[in-house]
């Protein structure tokens, strides 16, 4: 027998445990034991004038609910993930359908529709910040000669537009992503229905309908999922173009749970509001698996 | 000429000019990059195209130029003081130090792993994949207040291997995701066909199937390496002197006005090695986005 013989079995290249060891223990040591933490840090309470930290455990989640500021900032949330995902996701399967053709220049066309995904989501926010100046913004100043934005109202400065501009930053960002993963699943369907379709009359929009919608379910609920998880985590976007503002009109979940962090260094109850964000997006994940049986 | 002709000239057209939103933003911030201040700043004409290009703004920030050396930097702005406040060549380095040893270090120890998910049937592996798959739900800021006191006590904050470390976390579910949708389109006869040779696993692993998944491993880094390059949220809490070029740029946010000319250089910059690698790895990626969930 060769050395093999003089190792225990689990030590060997025929167990899992070599293999599954190094990713498992990073992601216990710097992903499930901060989660520990934190749920044990939530059991304290912050006395904001002596900054000391006594045990009181259903303090912080008694005023996690109690908080005004995070019914309206998980509002904030779902409208900012909802209406984003809607827009990707329409946008994305149009133009891959567009996009979708053996012809002469779509490939360049295909290159060029990834561009935005390489940018830094910060940047993004700057480029936008950049076009929607009130003063030199070109996205504003083309919105002004259609008379459709006054300068007395910027559209980052204005309650009622503020969400609005932060969602067109992030779907210009990860529509791309979308056009991504539809053309995988375009490229990937068998020709035989669709000439068969076209054979018995059917229409280019029936057989849409028809044979590309249901055939594409499953990657369209994998790329939702995928979206939906990091479009309930967005922060990035929120930080750089309006800080939560004005007022608390763009405070998204995550971004509440920094303002707490940053402003008032209540480690406890940021430490909560973040759980809490943890929370809702398992939940809601969860529910949309068992409801598409998205399967890995 | 005929209406099919009339129709794909049409497609193209359109297809044309919606790639050509896509890109206007990144067009127009690199236009920025090389306007002089007083091109940038006209709010009288905001679509100007007849000024002197200038390329002083990188001078500044990625050569390291000094800011008075220069004559468009504006006076009007006096931004943050000091002389290196605008030189991104130390943020540039480390953003290529942490992106390149995290994308080595994540897809290294998932390959391991998505290895043994894809060939080694045993107990608990489905239960180990939807453990994997929930700390893709992770919103960072949930593990990022603990992650600040752990790495205080390691001595890991304000380091690049501290970094490294979290974009790993970071990246490992989605790495593992793909590259065992990767494996799992080689069949598993190869295995045993070279097992029988007397290959052990390892063997087997390194010598055989590995090379078989080349292209997966390479657009899998590739996200990896993006992630990293662009990620915001855990270098802006991790660190305070080694500063990213995400974090960097919106160093140059002041509370007397924004650098455009230095944000648009190093933002531009910024999103160019990127873009180089998507377009090498374009065929495996878009493959691997989907994650297995099509089969050919």
């Amino acid at each position: 027998m060769s050395k093999r013989a003089l190792l225990p079995r689990w030590l060997t290249s025929e167990h899992p445990l070599p293999w599954l060891f190094p990713v498992t223990s990073l992601l216990l040591v710097f992903g499930l034991y901060p989660i520990l933490y934190s749920l044990w840090l939530s059991f304290y309470k912050r006395n904001p004038a002596t900054r000391k930290e006594t045990f009181l455990p259903s303090y912080n989640w008694e005023k996690l609910f109690a908080d005004d500021r995070v019914w309206d900032a998980i509002q904030i949330t779902f409208t900012y993930a909802f209406v984003a995902l809607a827009l990707q996701l329409i946008l994305g399967l149009a133009i891959a359908l567009l996009l979708d053709s053996d012809k002469k220049g779509f490939g360049v066309l295909r290159a060029l529709m990834t561009l935005p995904l390489v940018v830094p989501p910060a940047v993004t926010g700057m480029m936008f910040l950049l076009m929607y100046d009130s003063s030199f913004g070109v996205i504003s100043n083309a919105l002004y000669s259609l008379n459709l934005l006054s300068p007395s109202a910027p559209i980052l400065g204005t309650g009622s537009t503020a969400l609005w501009g932060v969602i067109v930053a992030d779907t210009w960002q990860w529509t791309p992503f979308m056009v991504l993963i539809m053309l995988a699943g375009l490229r990937a369907l068998p020709k035989e229905p669709f000439e068969a379709a076209s054979i018995d009359g059917a229409t280019a929009i029936q057989s849409f309908i028809h044979l590309t919608l249901p055939m594409m379910s499953k990657i369209i609920a994998l790329a939702v999922l995928i979206r939906g998880i990091d479009l309930f985590r967005i922060f990035d976007y929120v930080k750089v173009m309006t800080d939560s503002g004005p007022g608390t009109a763009t405070e998204t979940l995550t971004a509440y749970a920094g303002t707490v962090y940053f402003k008032s260094a209540n480690f406890p109850y940021a430490s909560t509001v973040a759980l809490g964000t943890l929370i809702l997006v398992l939940l809601t994940a969860t529910l949309f698996i068992k409801i598409f049986k998205v399967r890995f | 000429m005929n209406s099919e002709a009339i129709k794909n000239g049409a497609r193209y057209f359109i297809a044309i000019a919606i790639v050509a939103v896509f890109v206007f933003p990144i067009a127009w911030f690199a236009l920025t990059s090389i306007k002089p201040v007083s091109a940038v700043f006209n709010k009288d004409r905001v679509v100007v195209f007849d000024f002197k290009p200038t390329f002083d703004n990188y001078r500044v920030t990625i050569l390291g130029g000094r800011k008075s050396d220069t004559n468009s930097s504006s006076s009007i702005l006096m931004g943050t003081s000091g002389e290196g406040a605008y030189d991104g060549r130390g943020a540039i380095a480390s953003s290529l130090i942490i992106a390149v040893c995290s994308t080595i270090l994540a897809t290294t120890i998932s390959l391991l792993a998505a290895y043994a998910l894809s060939r080694l049937n045993f107990r608990g592996s489905q239960g180990y994949m939807h453990w994997i798959l929930s700390q893709r739900f992770l919103p960072p800021i949930a593990i990022i207040i603990p992650l600040v006191f752990i790495f205080r006590d390691l001595g890991l904050r304000d380091t690049h291997f501290g970094i490294i470390i979290a974009h790993t976390l970071i990246n490992i579910p989605i790495a593992l995701l793909i590259l065992k949708s990767f494996f799992d389109d080689v069949p598993k006869e190869v295995d045993q066909a070279a097992m029988i040779d007397g290959a052990t696993r390892f063997q087997c692993f390194y010598m055989v199937v590995l090379p078989m998944v080349k292209g997966g491993v390479a657009a899998t880094a590739v996200l990896c390496f993006i992630f990293s390059w662009t990620e915001f949220l855990l270098s802006l809490f991790l660190t305070n002197s080694i500063r990213t070029i995400p974090v960097k740029i919106t160093t140059f946010v002041t509370s007397t006005g924004s650098e455009w000319g230095y944000i648009s250089a190093l933002g531009t910059a910024a999103i160019i090695p990127g873009f180089i690698f998507i377009l090498l790895v374009q065929k495996h990626l878009v493959r691997g986005l989907t994650m297995g969930a099509i089969k050919d």
